[in-house]
């Protein structure tokens, strides 16, 4: 009975259409359900044996891009409720606590994530580099690959700020000071050229002081700049894994 | 060759199938941890009233716990781009063909024991930043209530700048010339340019420690004072 | 550039690329620097800069200095302009309490007579001259003034530090 309606839903129009191919196992269906899926299309159709093996690969990169993954749907959630205006931010934060059902939960998961994302990435980069997957061939994608560290450094700081609490405000203090330090293009570096109002400190705080610009300006970086740029990096590293042949091992 | 040694498998169910209870593992990890533990909000951000310590993210505290050894502009600006510059072009100064894509400590002795010096030093640096580092940043065991006084540090002297120089020149001199007159074959395995950029970078990294080491051991604050910058 | 080599030496083909990559390039250029331009904004919403501390004779000084001539650190305006004033034998000046190592806020305690940093253990002296920490300099102080009133303006906008301390305006004789 069961069975029987299964093999119509499956066999219908509807679901062909979508689906294509279905569990026989055959190895050319085997083969077209990697080819034809857009999602699966990140796979080749076959791997080498050792790719299975965590002990080889580790799954670091894998999980880390599906951090990424929940970093980006909690916190298309936790934008519903939250205002980047300093006397609202805070109160968001006990909003999202105290009032809404599962907000913290959200956050929390949210942060944590974050974190994780942090600690896979850089296991990540000490498996490539054990492994020696960044010779040749692979060289520029071991390059992206670092990119994409900074970026998830730089996405977790911009995040820091948001909350508007004592922990974030003067941890973004520190670090931002330290930028107006620097050589050349922070005003109280060594050999500076420039004064408080056009250094570097000053583009991204859109201000002396850490205030109203200051978390926009991080708040837009942390949603749209630097998310959009780590899907371009990441869409290039997935390519070039394929491209510069096949996940690592030798060649 | 070696590739037509390993055996393919099919993706399709066996990888996906194992990336799908990947995740459906992370997932529960990441509800469970979010429902365990809140994420933490101290009190509103508040500018006339410093947190006492204030300390950024796990991952920054390594670079923060250098800002005690450097200068805001060396720990917060140069170490980091150097760092992300030297990853970059790791690709390309190494030349050593072997052990491309697989587990080999015996070929490539000197890259791997050199990655992980730094490796694990950025993970020290952080253990102590963020676990060791009490109220006014001191140095607190983890049994040690961070209620304790502690006496201020001793008094710190730097190094006259002529001293420094010849200090800093003969580091790098005879960190740069040593290895090829004593015959260790990296010079030649590297090629000129790419063996000075290789030592550079090395001698960069441990002098990080060594800078920390001379300021424990010695109470030196600076190697190097010029009018413009000291190091 | 004679006339001669031109003629010879471009051809149309060629004065035509120059054209199109040369205008393609600048209006590239253009469009990077405007971009650039539209992250500093001409005016900014910050605070006032200047505020009135009060009469010169509500910060007279107490019995007894301390060991660096101070009387007396006046912490009134700390919370809201991040300003301490600092009263001497026969001048008053108000002290920027932010670290001039990475910027956070000293405490002052009044027992020891100390400003201590609570980020990096910076210290400085009841005059904000630091002497233990990574802080490089002493606290910056603000101009000084008496208004028209009588009364005491100090002006945030104009920061001295420790090279001008002596300069007119960094300080206030009483």
């Amino acid at each position: 009975m069961i069975e029987k309606f299964w093999n119509k839903l499956t066999g219908s129009q509807l679901c062909k259409s979508i689906f294509r191919h279905g569990y026989e196992d055959t190895t050319r269906n085997r083969a077209l359900q990697v080819r034809s899926n857009v999602f699966l299309h990140l796979h080749p159709v076959s791997v080498p044996e050792h790719a299975f093996k965590i002990r080889f690969t580790w799954c670091m990169g894998g999980i880390t891009f599906f951090l990424f993954l929940v970093e980006a749907f909690t916190g298309v959630f936790l934008m519903f409720y939250y205002h980047p205006i300093p006397e609202f931010a805070y109160h968001d934060m006990k909003y999202l606590e105290f009032d809404i059902p599962f907000g913290i939960i959200l956050r929390n998961i949210h942060r944590w994530a974050a974190h994780l994302m942090v600690f896979t990435i850089i296991l990540h980069m000490l498996r490539v580099f054990l492994t020696g997957s960044y010779k040749p061939p692979r060289e520029f994608n071991w390059v992206v690959g670092v990119v994409l560290i900074v970026l998830t450094f730089l996405l977790s700081f911009t995040g820091y700020l948001l909350p508007w609490d004592q922990l974030s405000y003067w941890a973004i203090t520190v670090a931002t000071n330290m930028m107006g330090a620097a050589p050349f293009i922070g005003h109280e570096g060594p050999f500076s050229v420039v004064n408080k109002y056009n250094d570097i400190r000053f583009v991204v705080l859109g201000s002396t002081e850490i205030g109203t610009n200051a978390l926009l300006r991080f708040y837009v970086m942390h949603i749209i700049v630097l998310p959009a740029a780590a899907i371009i990096f990441m869409a290039v590293h997935f390519w070039r894994i394929r491209k510069d042949g096949g996940i690592s091992g030798p060649l | 060759m070696e590739r037509s040694k390993s055996k393919k498998h099919f993706v399709w169910p066996d990888l996906a199938f194992k990336e799908f209870l990947t995740i459906i593992a992370l997932t529960i990890i990441l509800i469970i941890w979010g429902l365990l533990m809140n994420a933490p909000l101290r009190e509103m951000a508040a500018p006339e009233r410093s947190e006492n310590p204030s300390k950024a993210p796990w991952y920054f505290a390594g670079l923060q716990e250098l800002l005690v050894y450097f200068d805001p502009w060396i720990a917060g600006v140069m170490i980091p781009v150097i760092i992300a510059a030297g990853l970059i072009i790791i690709p390309y100064i190494d030349t050593n063909p072997n052990g491309r894509g697989s587990y080999t400590f015996s070929l490539r002795r000197f890259a791997v024991i050199n990655f992980l010096f730094g490796f694990l030093l950025w993970w020290g640096l952080i253990f102590i930043g963020y676990f060791l580092r009490g109220p006014n940043w001191q140095l607190y065991l983890p049994w040690e209530s961070w209620g304790t006084v502690k006496e201020t540090e001793n008094y710190l002297w730097s190094l006259s700048p002529a001293i420094g120089l010849v200090c800093i020149a003969v580091y790098f001199g005879a960190g740069i010339l040593l290895p090829p007159l004593m015959s260790i074959d990296l010079y030649l395995l590297y090629g000129s340019l790419r063996y000075v950029i290789v030592m550079t970078l090395i001698l960069l990294m441990y002098a990080v420690p060594l800078k920390i080491f001379l300021r424990l051991a010695f109470n030196i604050k600076y190697v190097l004072v010029t009018s413009w910058f000291n190091l | 550039m004679t006339e001669h080599s031109l003629n010879s030496n471009v051809t149309r083909r060629g004065f035509l690329r120059i054209i199109g990559w040369g205008s393609f390039f600048v209006t590239l250029g253009i469009l990077i620097g405007g971009t650039m331009r539209f992250l500093f904004p001409r005016v900014l919403f910050e605070r006032p800069s200047t505020f009135k501390a009060g009469f010169p004779h509500e910060f007279d000084r107490k019995d007894r200095a301390d060991e660096n001539g101070v009387f007396e650190v006046y912490e009134k305006w700390k919370d809201e302009h991040s300003a301490c004033l600092v009263r001497e034998k026969n001048r008053i000046y108000a002290v920027h309490v932010k670290c001039t190592h990475l910027g956070c806020t000293p405490n002052w305690f009044a027992d020891d007579r100390i400003f201590k940093c609570p980020c990096h253990g910076s210290q400085f002296h009841s005059n904000g001259v630091n002497f233990a920490g990574p802080a490089p300099r002493p606290l910056d102080r603000f101009g000084i003034s008496i208004a028209d009133d009588g009364m005491i303006v100090v002006d945030k906008s104009r920061v001295y530090t420790s090279k001008d301390f002596d300069k007119r305006g960094a300080y206030l004789n009483v």
